[in-house]
């Protein structure tokens, strides 16, 4: 150890504790943007189930037939709790960015927040599929020397915002590199 | 071809970047050889069933099989020498460069400063002609690695010095004078340490796992033979002609038998895998060597050591003996994780004393020991016992004992019903087991079932943290967490939340402030 320094008499509350993380919500749009696409795929599958149920061009096996509406009303109620839950689960997610690492909270029922110290971060990448180009929106991925199963990605954020977190990282192991 | 002897005793001087392409010594060609062979029976595993099943077939016609076999033989040997033609190398002051490849051509570009490990492999058939393959690791993924096929054993083992002291030359150029003298063995295993191992170790049962689909053929063949030998099995368990007693002995006599066979080939596998081992230190590196007919050294540089795992299963209990793991980097290499090529060092079947000089060793300002000796383990929660039982292990032993109840077989009731306390027992055992403890430099674990095992890492080689609760855990005030280091990651269930909010605080804290690097 390069530093000798005593860690024992500090009071513990007095330590910056990931318990009070300062945590910012992703952009406005993000959870609204997911749901509708949540929504749009489902209702796509509801259709073609439907348009299945209705045609009378492919000639059905019967237990498939009789199936069908079923499966039909499997799916709403599926649709139904997945986009509330992703809704829901979407504004729960949040980031918090202190000078020394990058954390980012998710989770309604499981509650997870991942802790990346800069220094520890191999590289970043903003990703942005034509969804979020057409709403502003960009995703933050980040490695470490985990390996691939910790990498993360932090998703939803408006674009100045993510540019300006991947400057901020990138300058600053720069900084803590050679400074 | 053998153009390989007109080679300077120091490697690296008086070869400026022009230097020629050099060949490889011939004795290559057997390497290759071996390697597409390897290669072909990997892929021919696969084929195995079908041949068992037709091989009958297959030899009825020994016009298409036998050409056959011919032409792939011919085909091996070409490629073979094929590959060893193809293959350059030359070798400047800082640099490797390898050319090879017969339709897939590649060039290699190494700079030595960025080689994080030398390793040098001596398969049996170089011993005889004393060469060795010198692979070089980077820190980058497993398709960059350089290997030297075929090279002079004393050539390999300069070249891995100069490049040794060059890489640790730039860094920290005082503390390292002459790299090739103060070697000390810190421990070697005798071939009594490696019995036992073969003994403790579980590698067997992989063996059997793998053999599972193949079981039934086996079992046919093998109950054939015994007939053909005069042995009638179904009459020898036959209750009504022989006592209970007497059949219980022969199962009994047979489970021995195969047990036994089983131990036998464990050891003999420990003992291929580690026969003349030895772990021995040059300056800050450690250097590992082993392998009866393949032999291996791989060294680690100690800043490169991530964790430590002291590991004792029930066996090693029962015969007073851990095996000790430094684990390095494991992103990269994971392809030859069943040989002792692997980046990890093991130290097999060492007391308990033995460990512990070494952990000492390897991490002086440790304190494992007075850590043990005063139970300064922090146990996780008494939830951990009842969630695993009631979400796991109940719902399995309530299905599983109405579907014995229902068909009318409730003598099977009984066997649930000890399995299912058998293994509450053993979730009792493995709570028992957690525990967790910090001082100001490292963490270390306590987990385990029947044996024990002691993890133990440096807070600043933490990559990142995991903090997570569930619902019901954030009610009872509990958390997991989870450590990610870069020779893996270890998740800690059930701790009181402000520990675990005490020990990511810490952790992330000692990250910021150390400036040593993690690599």
């Amino acid at each position: 150890m390069t530093d000798q320094y005593s860690n024992q008499n500090v009071d513990s509350s007095l330590q910056p504790s990931i318990a009070f993380l300062d945590k910012q919500p992703l952009a406005l749009e993000y959870a609204g943007v997911n749901l509708r696409l949540n929504l749009l795929i489902m209702l796509m599958l509801i259709t073609l189930a439907c348009a299945l149920f209705y045609q009378s061009l492919i000639p059905l096996p019967k237990g498939l037939q009789s199936l069908l509406p079923n499966i039909i009303l499997g799916l709403f109620a599926f649709t139904c709790v997945f986009c509330v839950y992703g809704y829901f689960s979407d504004k729960a997610k949040s980031y918090a960015l202190r000078q020394l690492d990058l954390h980012y909270s998710s989770g309604l029922f499981f509650y997870k927040t991942v802790s990346q110290p800069i220094t520890r971060i191999q590289h970043i990448e903003l990703k942005r599929g034509p969804i979020e180009r057409h709403f502003n929106l960009a995703s933050l991925q980040i490695f470490s020397a985990g390996g691939a199963t910790y990498s993360f990605e932090i998703p939803g954020l408006p674009v100045e915002r993510a540019m300006h977190l991947r400057q901020f990282i990138l300058q600053h192991r720069e900084l803590l590199k050679h400074g | 071809m053998a153009e390989d002897n007109t080679i300077s005793p120091d490697p690296l001087v008086g070869t400026d970047p022009n230097s020629p392409w050099q060949a490889l010594s011939p004795v290559a060609i057997v390497y290759f050889t071996a390697s597409i062979f390897k290669q072909l029976l990997g892929n021919i595993v696969y084929l195995i069933p079908a041949l068992i099943f037709s091989y009958k077939s297959v030899l009825q016609h020994p016009f298409i099989w036998l050409p056959a076999i011919l032409v792939i033989i011919s085909l091996m040997a070409l490629t073979a020498c094929l590959k060893f033609k193809m293959y350059r190398y030359r070798l400047s002051q800082d640099t490797i460069e390898i050319r090879s490849g017969i339709f897939n051509k590649t060039h290699l570009h190494l700079p030595f400063s960025r080689v994080q490990n030398v390793k040098l492999e001596q398969p049996l058939y170089y011993r005889l002609t004393g060469h060795a393959c010198l692979q070089l690791d980077t820190a980058g993924s497993a398709k960059q690695e350089a290997k030297i096929v075929a090279l002079p054993l004393d050539f390999a083992t300069q070249l891995k010095q100069s490049i040794l002291s060059q890489k640790s030359a730039t860094p920290q150029a005082s503390n390292n004078d002459n790299p090739d003298e103060g070697e000390v063995l810190l421990n070697s295993r005798s071939l009594s340490d490696l019995v036992v191992h073969g003994i403790c170790s579980n590698r067997i049962w992989i063996l059997v796992g793998g053999l599972a689909p193949f079981y039934d053929n086996i079992m046919q063949s093998v109950s054939i033979e015994i007939e053909k030998m005069g042995l009638d099995l179904s009459e020898r368990f036959n209750l009504d002609s022989h006592s209970t007693l007497e059949v219980l002995f022969t199962v009994l006599v047979l489970g021995l038998l195969i047990v036994l066979v089983i131990l036998a080939l464990s050891v003999v596998g420990a003992i291929v895998s580690f026969y003349g081992f030895t772990l021995s230190k040059i300056d800050d590196r450690y250097i590992r060597r082993s392998g009866l007919l393949t032999k291996y050294e791989v060294s680690m540089g100690i800043s490169r050591l991530q964790m430590l795992i002291q590991k004792q299963d029930w066996l090693d209990r029962l015969l007073k003996r851990v095996d000790l793991k430094l684990q390095q980097n494991s992103a990269s290499h994971t392809q030859d994780a069943a040989t002792g090529a692997n980046n990890k060092i093991v130290v097999p079947s060492i007391t308990q004393q033995q460990s512990q000089d070494l952990i000492d060793e390897l991490y002086p300002q440790n304190t494992l020991k007075q850590v043990i000796q005063h139970q300064g383990f922090t146990g996780i929660s008494k939830v951990f016992i009842w969630r695993q039982i009631i979400l796991i292990w109940l719902p399995i032993y309530t299905v599983t004992s109405i579907a014995a109840w229902s068909s009318q077989q409730s003598q099977w009731l009984f066997v649930t019903t000890a399995v299912f306390l058998f293994i509450c027992g053993l979730v009792v055992l493995r709570w028992k087991r957690w525990g967790i403890a910090t001082d100001q430099h490292f963490v270390y674990l306590r987990k385990g079932l029947i044996g024990v095992d002691y993890v133990c890492f440096n807070l600043f080689k933490v990559q990142q943290t995991q903090f997570m609760q569930s619902i019901l855990l954030q009610k009872r005030q509990l958390a997991s967490v989870r450590f990610v280091l870069a020779s893996g990651a270890i998740k800690v269930p059930m701790l009181k939340q402000s520990l675990a909010y005490r020990l990511l605080d810490y952790s992330l804290y000692k990250v910021g402030v150390t400036e040593k690097s993690w690599m």
